[in-house]
């Protein structure tokens, strides 16, 4: 009923359609960036690290470049979605039709999940012929896909149906995720950190995604993989309860 | 269109509160009952609470206290069946900006659960009544006001609702399109569309509507046909009653 039903389905159609219609500002420029990382990062630091754990090191960084694409875009897409909808009033139509806030939250974060697999799986394909790699585990790879595209979208979606200005929106992107993109082991190992820096990792949610994506293609992860998997599924579940309740009780959506 | 002729008035709405966390209280006690296939006239000044009384019928503002039933369902515990009855062409423009005008229409029918080859035919037929059909692939951030209102018609009648809410429809509206529009709207309810409609244009509401009722400060002042308002506060039109009603508790 939740999800074959005609009023859900529209949406996330709709959310679908609102970031292929766009294509060249919503897909294009994301793979090109995802590109100069691993072109940048790669050359640049690859001549100092030459392998981590037995793999080299452009291998090695691949799987978190996509997870940090899938990440960006999913929580860009369902942020920027809900903000512009409620900030434009059009929210208004899918607020007070026929679908329950579930179903609402629901269409608007798969929308973003979506956008999120499709650019990691892209930046995944443009660059294996760089790398050269075979994925170890192409289904936990995708479950793993989903899961951490399904996290970070429902935060998008979350912080769309909280915010009030612009910027809370920016924050989140600038100012939450891309640090913690950059410090969730994407560039390194974190057996190669300092205890203290080590121990805060292990409170970055991106962290374990990077880990599960890595053991996924490479066969190789900085922690027991099944934990780590659980605690993917675990952030998903959270993560996907807060846009739920924002979008039953955000500011700005029913009066 | 002939609702859902079950017996229940199409709107019934009982001590209906809303204040807002500003403190204003918007809505104090409202009672109201719409019957069915009925041209009702909600009239009253700016922030009386005429929207906010639409909006918590489709629960976009959440009332304190009260209920409200639509065709006899409970528009908060049953409020699928409640809302799919109920179309809304709101006073602001909010029109999907991402889409084109057919495809607004047509998500908008899907939103409501109605089968894409219906509502791909009923996207037809209301593109040519409101005079769309050349702006069908336009997206609507590139409308005029004026096609933007049409569009805001067109999209509340595309799940064929039994009731339907127009809150300030002929806002910025030109004449003709006006004419054309109410033309309409009396059609739609002559075929049995129940019509609830805020307007601050006074003979228009008392050249359409069969049963008036005036709000002001949250609280129902004055309700009934036109003939007995004017009949009870002594009044030759509308305007009259509403001055003397409103213009009094004002004063």
């Amino acid at each position: 009923m939740l999800l074959t039903d005609r009023t859900f389905r529209t949406l996330l159609s709709r959310e679908v359609l609102r970031f292929t219609r766009v294509w060249m500002q919503t897909i294009l420029p994301q793979i090109l960036t995802s590109l100069l990382y691993l072109v940048v990062f790669g050359i640049a630091l690859g001549t100092r690290i030459k392998e981590i754990e037995g793999v080299p090191y452009l291998e090695y960084i691949l799987p978190g470049i996509a997870l940090m694409s899938l990440i960006t875009n999913a929580q860009m897409n369902s942020s920027w979605s809900v903000f512009d909808a409620k900030r434009e009033r059009y929210i208004d139509e899918v607020l007070i039709s026929p679908m329950s806030n579930l179903q609402i939250a629901l269409a608007y974060s798969l929308g973003g999940t979506l956008r999120g697999v499709v650019m990691g799986a892209c930046t995944l394909l443009v660059g294996i012929p760089f790398v050269g790699i075979n994925v170890e585990n192409p289904l936990l790879l995708i479950v793993i896909g989903v899961f951490a595209s399904f996290a970070f979208s429902s935060l998008g979606t979350m912080v769309g149906a909280l915010a009030t200005r612009i910027e809370h929106i920016s924050f989140l992107t600038s100012i939450v995720i891309q640090p913690l993109t950059f410090l969730g082991g994407v560039f390194y190992s974190v057996g190669m950190l300092p205890d203290g820096l080590r121990l805060a990792t292990f409170f970055n949610p991106i962290f374990y995604t990077v880990d599960a994506a890595r053991f996924a293609t490479l066969g190789i992860s900085d922690l027991n993989p099944y934990p780590t998997l659980g605690m993917v599924f675990l952030i998903s579940v959270m993560a996907f309860c807060g846009a739920w309740w924002a979008i039953s009780h955000g500011p700005n959506l029913r009066y | 269109m002939s609702g859902p002729q079950n017996g229940f008035p199409a709107l019934k709405i009982e001590k209906l509160k809303k204040t807002y966390k500003n403190g204003f209280r918007a809505l104090d006690g409202v009672s109201l009952e719409v019957g069915a296939g009925k041209f009702f006239g909600l009239l009253g000044p700016n922030g009386a609470g005429k929207t906010t009384l639409i909006n918590s019928v489709v629960s976009l503002a959440r009332p304190d206290s009260g209920t409200v039933e639509v065709y006899g369902k409970d528009a908060f515990k049953e409020f699928r069946e409640a809302r799919r009855m109920i179309g809304v062409s709101p006073q602001e423009i909010n029109l999907d900006k991402f889409l084109t005008v057919e495809e607004v229409l047509i998500f908008h029918a899907g939103y409501y659960g109605v089968p894409k080859k219906k509502a791909k035919d009923k996207a037809a037929e209301l593109l040519e009544r409101f005079g769309l059909v050349e702006k069908r692939d336009h997206r609507t951030n590139t409308l005029s006001g004026g096609m933007k209102r049409r569009v805001l018609f067109a999209r509340a009648l595309m799940h064929d609702p039994e009731v339907l809410f127009l809150d300030e429809p002929t806002a910025g509206v030109d004449v003709e399109l006006r004419y054309k529009l109410w033309g309409y709207i009396r059609e739609l309810n002559r075929g049995g569309m129940t019509i609830l409609l805020t307007t601050h244009y006074l003979e228009e509401a008392e050249a359409l509507c069969e049963d008036i009722a005036l709000i002001d400060g949250g609280r129902i002042s004055a309700q009934g046909t036109s003939a007995e308002l004017k009949e009870r506060y002594d009044a030759r039109n509308v305007e009259e009653v509403y001055m003397k009603v409103i213009g009094d508790a004002s004063n």
